[in-house]
């Protein structure tokens, strides 16, 4: 009891102290109240008073100076954004504005601006950054070879032709079904192929074939690998080749509904002409049965 | 780098010799490099068409892939745009009922094509990890090769002039 009440007693005794003191007192508490070790009671009043308005040091981040004021005219941009980041409005020393502006107004700046952070920026890909890049890859080119100027000399030591597709796309697997189609394209004028053998391979081949560019055209695409695909379209070139040049026993009973182009020589056309001439002759004079190698020979002379 | 140069006219010594592509000894040289003696496959033409929602980014890698080409030495046949692809489709606006009232939904697909032509296949593969790598978010492509080859050897000659004479065995019908 008593060691509490001597504490109390020198507390009641400082206020007393105060009280009575009055203005003297007050003016040395305040004049010692920058001091937080002599007036307690004065200095904790005057924090509780700040600390409401104002935030604590500590959540305040420093304001550093953005690293843009830093950077010289002439420096090295692409040691700046070396590759693809995002938008930083302090690494960019440039008077950005984007959004959409309110009445009268301009649109947003750059700091702390959403719209320049979800667009894709090029900033690693300045013209001088492209130049390094590519001096740097040069070595890994091979040089065309010269002598292949034009279309016509590629097609003509190099005339089967194969399309290949890639896709590049962003998602949730990189494959595509679609790329493993393989398309093979061939001019049938650059095969080794005799008449008979271009006729029967163009039968065999059917709406593949285009008459006016005489290009074969192969699409294949019932493999799963790309390079399963290509094989079996050189198979099937393969193939057709060597089959269009055999001649099989049933070709002989082609007609003359088959042909594809109209052959006069041994054709109703002809014998109906022979036959007419040869009437016209036998009625002219009867004696100059001509035999029919002869008409024959006059009707080259008409029909050429 | 006191290095032995034996060319004629590089006598001063410790200078980076990269970026001359000349001379092959310059290649060999690059520790990168390394050459096979596999033929080179060769494209009559490379066509690129960049696919994407937002033409200004288009524009920008079109650009980018112009002078990346340009820089590397590929020839360039021609760059077009062709028509962008609306894809609009509606929507009834509420959870239930309200048949009236819709909302209607768009997707543009702008489209950027780049053909190229007379590459090699190294070249190709080149440019091509180049351009794809530094490919922006959002932005797909698709890419038509054409190789150009020669002709296989089985399809030179008919096959029927080398085999040997087999006899043909009837067919019973």
């Amino acid at each position: 009891m008593v060691a509490v009440s001597g504490p109390l007693l020198a507390v009641a005794g400082y206020w007393a102290l105060l009280s009575r003191c009055g203005g003297r007192a007050r003016a040395a508490a305040a004049a010692y109240s920058s001091v937080p070790a002599v007036s307690s009671r004065g200095g904790k009043q005057k924090e509780a008073s700040t600390r409401r308005t104002s935030r604590p040091s500590q959540l305040i981040r420093s304001h550093a100076p953005p690293r843009t004021e830093r950077m010289a005219v002439d420096q090295d941009w692409s040691s700046v954004y070396p590759t693809a980041a995002a938008f930083k409005p302090a690494s960019v020393p440039l008077p950005i504005r984007m959004g959409y502006p309110v009445k009268r107004g301009v649109p947003l700046p750059k700091e702390g601006n959403l719209e320049l952070i979800k667009i894709p920026n090029f900033l690693h890909l300045t013209p001088p950054a492209i130049k390094k890049h590519c001096a740097a890859l040069k070595d890994f080119c091979t040089e065309w070879p010269s002598a292949l100027d034009s279309d016509e000399k590629c097609e003509q030591h190099f005339p089967i032709e194969v399309e290949t597709v890639d896709y590049v796309s962003a998602g949730t697997s990189i494959r595509n079904p679609k790329a493993r189609v393989v398309t093979l394209r061939v001019k049938l004028s650059n095969l080794n192929l005799d008449d008979h053998a271009k006729k029967k391979l163009i039968k065999l081949v059917g709406e593949r074939y285009c008459k006016d560019t005489d290009m074969l055209t192969i699409t294949t695409d019932r493999c799963p690998l790309r390079r399963q695909n290509y094989d079996y379209g050189i198979h099937l070139l393969t193939v057709l080749y060597h089959e269009s040049w055999k001649t099989e026993m049933w070709e002989s009973e082609k007609t003359e509904k088959d042909m594809e182009e109209y052959i006069w020589e041994n054709s109703c056309s002809q014998k109906n002409a022979l036959d007419t001439l040869l009437r016209i002759k036998a009625s002219e004079n009867a004696s100059n049965v001509t035999k029919e190698e002869l008409l024959a020979s006059e009707l080259t002379n008409f029909s050429a | 780098m006191g290095r032995q140069c034996f060319l004629p006219n590089n006598d001063f010594m410790g200078v980076r010799l990269a970026g001359i592509h000349a001379d092959t000894q310059e290649r060999r040289t690059n520790p990168l490099v390394s050459i096979s003696d596999e033929p080179e496959t060769l494209y009559k033409r490379l066509s690129l068409l960049v696919k994407g929602h937002d033409k200004t980014v288009l524009d920008s890698y079109e650009y980018f892939a112009v002078l990346a080409a340009k820089e590397l030495g590929i020839s360039i046949e021609k760059v077009h745009r062709p028509p962008k692809k609306i894809e609009r489709f509606t929507l009834l606006k509420s959870v239930h009922i309200y048949k009236k009232h819709r909302v209607q939904y768009e997707m543009r697909t702008h489209y950027i094509c780049l053909e190229l032509k007379h590459l090699t296949g190294s070249t190709a593969a080149v440019y091509l990890e180049y351009v794809q790598r530094n490919l922006p978010e959002g932005v797909a492509m698709e890419i038509k090769k054409t190789k150009i080859e020669t002709i296989p050897e089985h399809i030179q000659k008919p096959v029927w002039d080398t085999l040997p004479e087999v006899e043909e065995t009837q067919v019973k019908s």
